[in-house]
């Protein structure tokens, strides 16, 4: 069996605030392997997108280990590591997050642009290819907006997969849409899952789960249950 | 376009898109341009020129005033070998008629005015040389004569005949201080035109240069005592030697304070600028912030988005430079033909090079960078969660104990108002420097205003006269006062005796000449203020001297005895005191005192009216002058104390005036930092003011609590600029007395001057609120509520 692409092992956050000191994940550890689609759940507060920020880089543990492809993220430093991150992680957030000022396809160019993973004159191409895969390549030339919540939902999956991630983080990415065009957010990861490429989503909603291979469920900053589903985008989600 | 990489896009993007801040930061850019490059090119030009003109005229190295110049003398002193080149020139004292009173003239005549070699006059218009019959007038005196070219302009010499000359042309002499400012009209004529006007054509001036060290003042004395020595072997008497500071303009001094007090502006104008800059660009990267966050967390790292940003703020600086670079320079010309006008140089067409240009793109392209370099590398160091979390104001708690608190007096919006004021405590504090030193500078020079006006009172203070009357020939003193007494309309009448002295240096070399005044002991028409000492007492060899001789001859010290030359006679004087006596190397002592060296007769009388009134005075001019001349004593010219003080003061404040304009252009630049400041605030806060909305808050309660916020850092700026304008007022006085004469600073305005910078500053508020205080009204209550 090949090596795990991510993990984590006893990974505690903390953050100071005005009101005290608060634990926002406690002693974490767990594994991802390369190619699976898992949905890390749990109730508001709970630290499922503390879990996912110290995944992106984006936070510091206050301590434990953090390993993705491996590399050991939780010594990065700060300049290594949003070109790291550029390459190596792919993040869609709730609020799609597109530059406003930008078209879709040059949001999508924009990764490939700050990290240079790809010559220039091939950039546009892949970034066509990219909106064209996630059905909203007739949109390529309008700003976010002017499009619709969905198609700026896939617009930022494009992006998110610009430099061809080993991990696709996703934070929410359906709590601004309506129900269809969640379903089809999440069916659209599972595909992505199917094709080979690590998705971890961050999502309250269970009905999530009948498209993930695997939930985590935290509760308080602990992991209190880390399960495999027996899924398919068709069917409900079956614990085993 | 389409072949630029996508980060380079959002930049142009961003310029576009955010079209009025963009303006903004150019405008704040265009004015720093403007203010520092005006005053740099106005530099540049005033330098070029003056040392150029000043330069091409060849001065003399010395200049000996001597009797009965003829060719034989000439060509004796011309072969004399440390002689390099030696004229001849005759100053004659005569009276030119303007507007119906006679005001003093001096004319010049020049043995070969073909080639003058030393001292050049430059031609401006018309004829040159004067030809006979006709005049040429000196260009700084064509106001004061109130004549131009084709016009006529009638002069008289002594009891000699007036004869009304045609202005034939406009020259410049660029080594005379300006006719205006001297209250003389300075003309040229030719040897047939002087014997015209009666006068037998001689001449009188030696003006020489001399071979070696030209500029070793010691050297060039000794050379000029060798040729009086070699013209009194042939025959002539010398009456005085002057040599002048070599290499230096006689306005040396005032072109430097004038250049160094310019530059003071435009550093103030360039600071201003800067702070708003850094003001707006940092307001501008706080809208970018969420941005930063998500661009890195997409792989931009931090020397990619710093680049971005200050590619940015150096493309707003071009756009400025494209439109401040020109405005300056045609300012800056504007500015330094002003000042050549009060140094009596000519701009003509000197024009700006690119050394002087160049460096102002680079500045101007550059201090948008520079000022937004902290911003923008703090900004792109943010860590990429802090960004991502953005959503606008959110002080510590901890700070929550140094905010204003209600004490139960204030209404809760003003205190909202209050609180908000001070949530951006770096923006505020840039916003409110940037209009307090607008405000110190406009402050500073209503200060210097007023110090001018005093200066300007106390100068023509202690001339307690209306008139002043120049005789043709000393006449005993009683006759001329008993004479004006007889006028109706004198108060008082008194005979002056004056002559020209030199300080006799210890090495046997003369200084140079001065005036030396004597009224009456006693006299109640004179009374100027004492900076050190005593005044004169009657019959005693005392002199009171003027500030600008102790500058020519710092030996002149109170309590010293010194040997002076009064009008050729060696005499021994003790300085009793100094005084203030505005911009001549003059000196003082009694009527009394001087009558043994220049004999009993006085050439000049002063009458004290009592008429008020411009049109009474002149009448009273003219009824003393027939007075005089019925009885046979001959007037060379006289003048009113009131138009000599308006001359003066009308330039002296056109040189303040230009200060209170650079002090309004940086309250400009205070009040677009304030309005960006605003616009932010408003921004940042959309949701918050949702909230408000939605509880019931009305439009006005909006309108109100932006602009009172905005009214708190305007009067906060307001505060601020009060003890600033002690260093401006300290600054500006210095300055101005070095360039004109010196002015007791004034360091605390008056309340006048307080209320009319608060007025100013609470319009500018309102003003710079208006738009973003509109802004806020007009922000829909649920979209403001769902603003991210």
């Amino acid at each position: 069996m090949s090596e795990p692409l991510i993990v984590m092992r006893n990974v505690s956050k903390r953050y100071g605030t005005p009101a005290g000191s608060f634990l926002a994940l406690a002693d974490v550890s767990l594994t991802v392997e390369r190619g699976g689609f898992v949905a890390v759940v749990g109730q508001s507060g709970s630290g499922k997108s503390t879990l996912l920020s110290l995944l992106a880089g984006i936070d510091r543990p206050s301590q434990g280990e953090i390993w993705l492809g491996g590399t050991a993220v939780h010594l990065l430093p700060e300049r290594a590591l949003s070109a790291w991150r550029g390459r190596a992680v792919g993040i869609v957030f709730q609020f799609f997050q597109l530059l406003p000022t930008l078209t879709a396809l040059e949001n999508v160019m924009l990764p490939m642009d700050f990290c240079a993973a790809w010559p220039s004159r091939e950039r546009r191409p892949r970034a066509l290819a990219l909106l064209e895969r996630l059905g909203v390549a007739d949109q390529a030339d309008k700003l976010p907006a002017t499009l619709s919540g969905g198609q700026q939902q896939r617009v930022a999956v494009a992006r998110a997969l610009a430099n061809a991630p080993a991990v696709l983080l996703a934070d929410e990415p359906t709590g601004n849409l309506d129900s269809r065009t969640a379903a089809g957010m999440l069916e659209l990861l599972a595909v992505l899952a199917r094709d080979g490429q690590t998705v971890v989503m961050v999502t309250h909603e269970r009905d999530a789960l009948r498209f993930a291979g695997r939930a985590i469920t935290l509760v308080d900053g602990r992991v209190a249950a880390n399960e495999a589903l027996l899924s398919n985008v068709h069917g409900d989600a079956v614990h085993v | 376009m389409s072949s630029l990489p996508p980060r380079w896009r959002k930049v142009g993007r961003d310029l576009w898109l955010h079209k009025s801040r963009t303006l903004l930061v150019v405008a704040a850019i265009v004015v720093g341009i403007v203010g520092s490059g005006a005053v740099l090119d106005s530099w540049w030009l005033l330098r070029g020129v003056t040392r150029e003109q000043y330069r091409a005229s060849n001065p003399a190295n010395a200049t000996l005033r001597v009797d009965g110049i003829d060719g034989a003398l000439l060509a004796r002193v011309r072969r004399l070998p440390m002689v390099r080149q030696v004229q001849a020139r005759r100053t004659v004292a005569a009276s030119a008629a303007v507007e119906g009173a006679w005001r003093a003239a001096i004319l010049f005549v020049y043995d070969d005015p073909r080639r003058i070699a030393i001292g050049g006059v430059n031609r401006e218009d018309g004829a040159w040389p004067p030809p006979d019959g006709a005049v040429v007038v000196e260009a700084s005196s064509r106001e004061y004569a109130r004549v131009g070219l084709g016009s006529t302009l009638t002069l008289q010499v002594g009891g000699g005949p007036p004869a009304a000359l045609p202005v034939a042309g406009v020259a410049r002499d660029v080594g005379l201080a300006p006719g205006w400012m001297e209250n003389v009209v300075y003309a040229f004529v030719s040897r047939a035109t002087l014997a015209r006007l009666g006068v037998e054509p001689s001449l009188d001036e030696l003006q020489l240069t001399v071979r070696g060290d030209a500029f070793d003042r010691d050297a060039v004395r000794r050379t000029a005592f060798a040729v009086k020595a070699e013209v009194e072997a042939a025959g002539h008497r010398v009456r005085d030697v002057d040599v002048p500071v070599p290499g230096r303009h006689v306005h040396a001094a005032q072109i430097n304070s004038l250049l160094m007090t310019q530059g003071a502006f435009g550093v103030l104008a360039l600071l201003s600028s800067g702070l708003l800059v850094v003001n707006l660009i940092t307001a501008m990267l706080a809208g970018q912030v969420r941005e930063i966050g998500v661009m890195k967390a997409i792989g931009a790292r931090g020397g990619q988005l710093a680049a971005m940003y200050l590619v940015l703020a150096a493309a707003l600086g071009l756009a400025a430079c494209a439109i401040g670079l020109p405005a300056a320079a045609w300012i800056g010309r504007r500015y330094a033909e002003l000042n050549a006008e009060l140094l009596n140089f000519d701009l003509g067409s000197a024009s700006l090079a690119p050394a002087i240009i160049l460096p102002q793109l680079a500045a101007g392209a550059l201090l948008p960078v520079l000022a937004a370099a902290v911003p923008i590398l703090r900004g792109c160091r943010i860590a990429v969660g802090e960004a991502l979390r953005d959503f606008g104001i959110a002080p510590p708690a901890t700070q929550a104990s140094r905010r204003p608190r209600s004490n139960g007096r204030l209404a809760r919006p003003l205190l909202l108002a209050l609180r908000n004021a001070f949530r951006r405590r770096q923006r505020t504090v840039l916003t409110l420097l940037t209009l307090a030193v607008g405000g110190a500078v406009y402050v500073g020079a209503l200060n210097l205003r007023a110090a001018v006006r005093g200066s300007v009172d106390l100068l023509f203070g202690g001339q307690r006269f209306d008139v002043v009357v120049r005789l043709a020939r000393p006449y005993p003193p009683l006759e001329l006062e008993t004479a004006a007494r007889a006028v109706d309309g004198v108060a008082r009448a008194e005979a002056w005796a004056g002559a020209r002295a030199v300080v006799q240096h210890g090495d046997g070399t003369l200084g140079n000449a001065f005036a030396l005044t004597a009224p009456p002991a006693g006299s109640p028409l004179f009374a100027p203020r004492l900076e050190r000492g005593r005044w004169a007492r009657a019959g005693a060899a005392e002199l009171v001297v003027g500030r600008r001789l102790v500058d020519d001859e710092p030996g002149l010290r109170v309590g010293d005895a010194v040997p002076l030359l009064v009008a050729g006679r060696p005499s021994r004087w003790r300085v009793v005191g100094l005084v203030d006596s505005g911009p001549s190397p003059q000196a003082y002592t009694t009527r009394e005192a001087l009558a043994p060296l220049v004999g009993a007769g006085v050439a000049t009388l002063l009458v004290d009216a009592r008429l008020d009134g411009a049109a009474a005075q002149v009448d009273l001019l003219q009824r003393l002058r027939g007075e005089l001349e019925a009885r046979g004593l001959e007037v060379q010219s006289g003048q009113l104390m009131a138009q000599q003080r308006k001359v003066i003061e009308d330039h002296l404040l056109m040189v303040v005036a230009f200060l209170g304009i650079m002090g309004q252009l940086t309250i400009l630049v205070g009040g677009l930092g304030l309005a960006s400041t605003m616009s932010l605030a408003v921004l940042e806060r959309t949701r918050e003011i949702g909230v408000l909305r939605a509880i019931g808050a009305r439009h006005g309660a909006i309108l109100a609590l932006v602009q009172v916020e905005g009214l708190v850092v305007a009067l906060g700026g307001w505060l601020a600029a009060l003890p600033l304008s002690l260093v401006t007022s300290v600054l500006l006085g210095e300055a101005f007395g070095r360039v004109m004469f010196r002015v007791p600073v004034r360091l605390l305005p008056d309340a006048a001057g307080v209320l009319r910078w608060l007025a100013l500053v609470v319009v500018v508020s309102l003003l710079a609120c208006a738009w973003p205080a509109w802004r806020a009204t007009r922000i829909p209550t649920a979209a403001a509520l769902a603003y991210e």
